[in-house]
This record gives structure tokens, sequence and C-alpha cells, in this order.
């Protein structure tokens, strides 16, 4: 019963986030200076023809109403029309959906891949010659390196001597596997440098601290083996700050598609959002960071009932420590 | 030892490659006067030819060319939609749909079309769709309603003769009807509905569009049924709208693209030596200028002095050798580069000298004039905004540059009645008749500039005057009036022409490219393009 009603709050609370998110979204959009008949119609229009495209799209009307009206239709899963295109903006995502999750997942993949063996590794090896200096310089450049200081490093180097990678030249998976690929190594190589390292330090962490447990001095004592140790007892037991820490760099991800996107221009959501911005096509704008923070949210309730999963003290103890 | 070796290896090869990628010059087949590039016949036709530009067409007109007001739009529509007649590289008048024409009188000018001219649809054009898509741009709110003169009546002489009569003569016509938003539309299917003309481009050019995504990638692919004879050569095109410029460069050096337009005027120092690719700049009429704002809070361009002291302290050349890397040329109204247009050297702000705009300010009572200069964030015209802030600096203004993204810049510039700015820097495209961006400076014509510019009835006159005049021995005097009218009036000051960079692999790619262009066309020649090392 306690955990329903945890359940119960977890969603009123995620609602209200959302409906926050689009007050804000809906507010900051129509403050940015410029408007869509200025940067679309151009300098060229005619009052007639501002007023015209004013109606058309109901920017005409007050800010509630605009508000309301949208808000609405989103909830019946009408994302609304581009001002610049007139094509359904859930379908213009769409076709930019799978580029941005094609991007997170090689991302995140990377960070399981490599971030978790690295931090295991250097858990194991604290205190001895190499590991925590091999961990402190991941770590390090990983966090503090951001995104588009590498990418733009990435771009130079590798325009220069591409080793069969390409810069720019994106083709859908399904048009061709090998071309996709060599599409999307660059950018998801420079989007899950920060996801590494992450998820290297969080899992060096969690490691360490289930290493110093009575049980694993009792493991060591039994004879049983470095790997099944760390497999059987210390991965599992480290799981839940390695999932909620994934959980979150998704999330995070997913913002730094925006900027990768951007940079290696790939036909993603984000670039499609930032372009909407510089076009103020506002249903764009706003059905992109709804998205986002829809995203958001899902992904840590994810976490959470994973984290349930794992430890179902998870929910519960969040409670009895109130 | 292997860790040590592994890093010695990792220096020394980029350190070799980058030895071994000398330039290779481009074959000399392709280049001809007036070209920055032809493409070389000897080559077989056939393949994809990848193109990049910076940005997509934006137009809340959709692909309608009668409402594309901006060069890209042209561009890309262009590749499909065809003109009466069309521009060569000296801006002289050439044979398009219409294959030859005759001028009765300063005010009549009957086309004789091309025959065999299909539209991608394989329906035959005829002159009723000439004079329906005229019509149908003189009753529009197109801007090149403007630019296409006193057009007074259009009509089929029999299906294959077109008479234009003006109410009064207009020397740009001819260079007016050789712009995109001129083109001859499908105006049978236009006037039964089965054609929507803002979703769907359906013309007689060398091109159909296979796939559009706004802001991604266009295809097209070739007419087999294309009225000209072994055009256009390659296969296919695609464009990708790429905004980043070193995505761009990145794209050119690594191959993946043949040919893409550049913007930062320091590509070709960029691109120096990198194996197979050469960069061009394409010179344009398109030039940046400098609004000041008669309507400025506090009056502080009311007083023509100041406006006049202020075009004297510009350097144009000084703007043209800082902000656009030598690229750019000092021009007046007249775009520099456009035959007759006036000598920027000779008008009255660039020989008045600095004392007399002392003079002028002091005469105007200004002391300590501060304003702000509003440019978009858009290379080079930061670089621009801030020669000027140290041009006007040697005459005691002092400048503060504000960059905005281009949305704000807009809504700063042309969203309110009076505009609320000081100053503001631009660009216009300069087109391809001397005179014809001048129509701007009248803002009862050009509505947009009402805001912040005050109707000048001399100037009206001077606008029309020159564009009225004839080619000959007279116009050159007319067109310097013109520049002498606009340089005094100083609310929209001309600086520097803005120039294109072409960047393309010479060993993929033999383009055909304009040196100077008037609508913003670095694509114009593309149904001649050839892929190199096909078999």
């Amino acid at each position: 019963m306690r955990l329903v009603s945890w359940w119960v709050r977890r969603l009123v609370s995620a609602v209200l986030t959302l409906f926050v998110v689009s007050v804000l979204i809906f507010a900051a959009s129509r403050l940015m200076p410029g408007g869509f008949a200025e940067v679309v119609l151009g300098p060229f229009a005619t009052p007639e023809q501002r007023a015209a495209m004013s109606e058309k799209y109901g920017l005409d009307q007050s800010l509630f109403a605009q508000y309301g009206l949208w808000l609405s239709a989103a909830l019946h899963g009408d994302l609304g029309t581009s001002l610049l295109s007139g094509e359904p903006v859930a379908g213009e995502f769409g076709l930019r959906i799978p580029v941005t999750v094609e991007l997170t997942l090689l991302g995140i993949g990377a960070a399981v891949l490599i971030g978790v063996p690295l931090g295991v590794y250097t858990a194991v090896r604290a205190g001895k010659r190499g590991g925590g200096a091999l961990g402190r310089l991941a770590g390090g450049l990983g966090v503090s390196v951001p995104e588009f200081v590498l990418g733009s490093l990435v771009v130079f180097v590798f325009s220069r001597y591409a080793l069969g990678l390409t810069v720019g030249g994106y083709r859908p998976l399904g048009e061709d596997l090998g071309a996709n690929l060599r599409s999307m190594v660059l950018p998801a190589a420079v989007l899950s440098v920060f996801a590494i390292a992450v998820t290297a330090r969080t899992t060096r962490d969690a490691v360490m601290n289930v290493l110093v447990e009575p049980y694993i001095t009792a493991s060591v004592a039994r004879g049983e083996t470095s790997l099944f140790i760390i497999g059987r007892h210390v991965l599992r037991n480290a799981s839940i700050p390695i999932l909620v820490v994934l959980t979150s760099t998704t999330a995070y991800l997913l913002g730094g598609a925006v900027i990768v996107e951007h940079l290696f221009n790939l036909p993603g959501v984000g670039s499609y959002v930032v372009q909407a911005v510089g076009r103020r096509d506002y249903a764009v704008v706003q059905a992109g960071v709804l998205l986002a923070a829809v995203v958001f949210v899902v992904l840590n309730m994810l976490s959470d009932a994973a984290s349930g999963v794992l430890d179902p003290r998870f929910g519960t103890d969040r409670k009895a420590n109130r | 030892m292997r860790i040590r070796r592994f890093c010695t290896a990792l220096a020394v090869v980029p350190l070799v490659a980058s030895c071994a990628a000398q330039a290779v010059p481009e074959p000399t087949a392709t280049q001809r006067p007036g070209y920055l590039a032809a493409a070389d016949p000897a080559l077989p036709p056939g393949g994809t030819v990848e193109l990049q530009m910076p940005v997509d067409t934006g137009a809340a007109g959709g692909l309608d060319p009668q409402l594309a007001d901006v060069a890209v739009s042209w561009q890309l529509m262009s590749l499909v939609y065809e003109t009466l007649v069309t521009v060569g590289p000296d801006f002289e008048p050439l044979p398009g749909l219409a294959e030859r024409w005759e001028t009765p009188s300063p005010t009549e000018y009957v086309f004789h079309l091309r025959p065999g001219v299909t539209f991608s649809n394989g329906r035959a054009m005829t002159a009723a769709d000439v004079v329906g898509s005229m019509n149908r741009l003189l009753a529009g709110e197109g801007v090149w309603r403007t630019q296409i003169g006193p057009v007074e009546s259009v009509t089929a002489l029999d299906p294959a003769t077109v008479r234009f009569r003006l109410s009064s003569p207009y020397t740009p016509f001819l260079s007016a009807l050789a712009n995109t938003p001129a083109a001859v539309l499908p105006m049978t299917e236009v006037e039964n509905g089965s054609v929507d003309l803002t979703k769907t481009m359906l013309g007689t050019g060398p091109f159909v569009d296979t796939f559009h995504r706004q802001d991604v990638l266009w295809r097209f692919k070739r007419r087999p049924d294309y009225w000209a004879p072994g055009k256009p050569a390659a296969d296919a095109v695609n464009i990708s709208i790429v905004p980043q410029e070193p995505t761009r460069i990145a794209s050119l050096q690594n191959n993946s693209a043949n040919l893409a337009v550049l913007g930062n005027v320091d590509a070709p120092q960029v691109l120096a030596g990198v194996r197979g690719v050469t960069v061009r700049a394409q010179s344009t009429t398109d030039f940046y200028y400098l609004m000041l704002n008669s309507n400025a809070p506090g009056g502080k361009f009311a007083d023509p002095r100041v406006r006049t002291a202020i075009n004297i302290a510009m350097d144009r050349a000084q703007i043209a050798q800082v902000a656009t890397n030598g690229l750019g040329k000092p021009t007046g109204v007249t775009p520099v580069d456009l035959p007759d247009a006036c000598d920027p050297a000779t008008l009255p702000s660039a020989t008045a000298g600095l004392d007399r705009a002392r003079q002028l300010l002091a005469e105007a009572g200004v002391r300590n004039l501060k304003f702000v200069i509003t440019a978009y964030a858009t290379e080079p015209a930061p670089a621009v905004a801030q020669v000027i802030q140290q041009n006007l600096a040697r005459i005691g203004i002092e400048v503060t540059i504000e960059q905005l993204d281009e949305g704000s810049w807009a809504g700063k510039v042309y969203g309110s009645v009076p505009a609320g700015f000081d100053a503001a820097l631009s660009w216009f495209a300069g087109y391809a008749g001397a005179g014809m961006v001048a129509k701007w400076w009248n803002p009862e014509q050009a509505a947009f500039n009402l805001g912040f510019m005050k109707p000048n009835p001399e100037l009206n006159r001077v606008i029309d005057a020159a564009a009225a005049r004839p080619d000959g021995p007279d116009r050159a005097p007319a067109l310097r009036e013109l520049c002498t009218a606009v340089d005094t009036d100083a609310q929209m000051i001309p600086l520097v022409t803005r120039p294109v960079l072409v960047g393309y692999r010479h060993d993929s790619v033999s383009p055909t490219v304009y040196a100077t262009e008037g609508y913003g066309n670095a694509f114009r020649g593309l149904a001649d393009f050839r892929l190199v090392g096909r078999p």
C-alpha cells in the first residue's frame, strides 16, 4: 500500500512538472524577440500578409487562448503544425526521432561497455600503481571537456584524416547500414565521452563501497575468483547507483545530442529544434522542449522502477526515511 | 615501450600525411573567362552530384517562386523553374524559354518562345502559360512585382509569341525577367487546381525534385525530356543543408561533398593545401549597407548633416580589406560589378575628408555622439560592424555593437513603426541591373523601410529616372546621379559587396560557376556539372 501511494505521488509530481514546463516553454518562446512574421515573411512582407499569417496560425489571439489551445491539442496528441513547413510537428518529429534515439543509444551503449569496466578496473586497482591515475585522467577529461569543444576538434581532425569515417554525411540506418555507422561513430563518440566518464566515476565509487563490505572479505577468504566476486557480489550490489547514473545520463545525452547533431549535421530532433528557435517556429520549439521534458520525467520514473526491482527496499525506504 | 612507439606513431602519421597532402592544381580545361570554373564537356555524363549549402528555403510562401524573395530560394527553385531570358556571365540577357525577342519601342517587348519546351508533367509550354504567369505575378504580393517594372499588359500574339507593353521605359526589364520569380509556371494546372505551387514544384527546368525534408536535404533527378540536348549532364543532384561551416569544410576535405557554398572569408586559407580542393571567391552584386534610423530615439540621425558625417567617415576600402578579407569591393548603390555602375571613389562621401565630417557634426551641434549598431551574428557582419566602429571613432563617435541572432535582429529592425533601433547593418541582393536595388531606397515602394526612413521626393525622382534611361552613353551619368543622391541622403549607406565562396573538389567534379553573380545563384550552371573519375 505504501508503495502504491509512493507511485501515486510520483505520478502527480511528474504531471505537475510537465505542466510547469509547458507554461515556461510557452512563455519563453513568446518572449523571444523577433516574431515568426519578421523572420519567415521577411522585410518585404506587407502588413496585410503579416496579419493573414498571424490569423492563420492563431498568433493574433491572446497568449492565454493560444496556450489553452496548444495544451489541449497536445493532450490529444496533436503537437501542432510547423509554421515554416506547414507539416504536422508530430510527423516531422517522427522522421527525426530515430536519428536522436540511435545517437543516444550508441552513446549510452559506449557508457555501459566502456564506463562500467573502467570504473570496476579503477576501483579494483585503487591504491595500486596506475589505477587511480587512469581513473582521474579519464574522469577529469571526460567531465570537463564540453561537447562543442571536443566535437569541433574531432570535426577538424577527422576532416583531414577521415579513416573511413564521415563528418556530415549522414545516411539513414535503413538505407545503408555501413554508411550510417560511418556517419554515426564520431558524433556518438563525442557524445559518449561525458557519459563514460560519469559512469566510470560512479561505478568506481559504488564498487569501492562494496569492496569494503565483510561479505567480500568472506568471499576472498573462501577462495572465490576475482571475476566471480565482481560479477556475483560487487556489480549486483553496486548496480543501483550505476543504474541511476545511466538513466540520468541518458537524459543528459538527449540534451547533449542537440549540440552534437548540430556540429555533425545529423538530422535529429535536436538540430531541428535549434533551427526552429532561429526561425521562431513556435510549435516545433514548444513540442521539442515538451518532448524532452516528458522523456526526462519518464526516464526518472523508469529508473525508480528498475531500482525497486533490484532492491525492493528502494521505494519503501524512501518513505520510511521521511 | 610499446606505448611510447604508439605515441610516436600518433604524432608522426598526421605530419607525414600533411606533407603528402600537397595541392593538386585544377585542370586548366575547366577555366574560362567570366567563369570561376567551366565544366569539361569531354567528361562523361551521369552520376550524382553532392552539394552542400548553409540554409534551406524558409519562405512562408512555400515553394511558390513568385513569392520567393531571397537568393537561396531562387538558387533551389531555378533547378526546376525557368524564365523567358537568362543572364550571362557579364550580365548580358541571353535566350531562355524565349529563343529570341524584339524591342519595337522602348515600351514594347515581343518574345518568341522556344519550341519543344515541356513542363515536367509532359505538357507543352505555351504562350498562355507565359501570359498567365506574368498576370499572376503582377496581381500577387511577391516582392518581384515591384522589380519587374511598369508592365501594362501581357498578350499572346499566337501560341508561340508573347508581347509585353510597359507604361514607361524600364531598362532593367530583361534583367528582372531573368530571375526565378518571373519563371513561367504551368498555369493550366495552377488554374484548375491540380497543382499547389506552395507545395509542389512543376516547371520546365532541367531537374525535378523527388524529395525534400526541410533544413535537411533536397534530391533532384534529371529530366530526360529536357529541351536542351545533353542537359543536364548529371543523373541526380543531392543538396544537403549544412548550417555549420566547419562541417561543410570537413565534407569538402573528406570528399563527401563535391561542392559547398562557404561563408567564412578565411575559408581559402583554411582549405589551402588540401589535396583536390579548390576554393574560389564569387563576386556578387549583393552588398552590405548601414541603416541610420531617421526616427531613432532622441533624433540622433534626424539631421542630415549627422548622417553625412557618418557616411564620410566610412572607409569602405578598409571594411573590404579587413572584414571581407579583401574579397569584397567598395560600392555605391549601383553594385560595383554591374556595367555602368558608378565609381564609389568619386562619391561625395569618399572625397570629402574627415575634417569635413567633424565640421558637419559641429554645425549640427552634436558632441560626444554615441549610438548602437545592431548587427546579426552571421559572419562577416560582426567584423563589418567592428571596422565601422573604428572608422567612426576617428570623428569622435562612440559606437556600441549589438550582435543578435537573425530572428531578434529582424524583430528589432522591422518589427515596429517607427523603428526603435539606432543603426543596423544588413545586406541587399544587388540583382542584375544597375539601379534595380535602388528601388528599396524609396520607402513608399519598399514599405519595409518606413519604420526608419523618411521619403525623399528628390531621391525617388532620381531612382525612377535612372531606371527609365536606356542603355547607352546617357545611362552612366544618370546612374552617377543616383549614387550621389543616395550618398547624400545617407539613410541607408552602401558599403562593400558581399562575396560568396565556392569550394569544390576538382578531383571529383567539374562545375560551371560564374565569376560574378547577380541573383545569388551559385548553382546556376548545375545542368552542366560533370563528375570526374567516372568510367
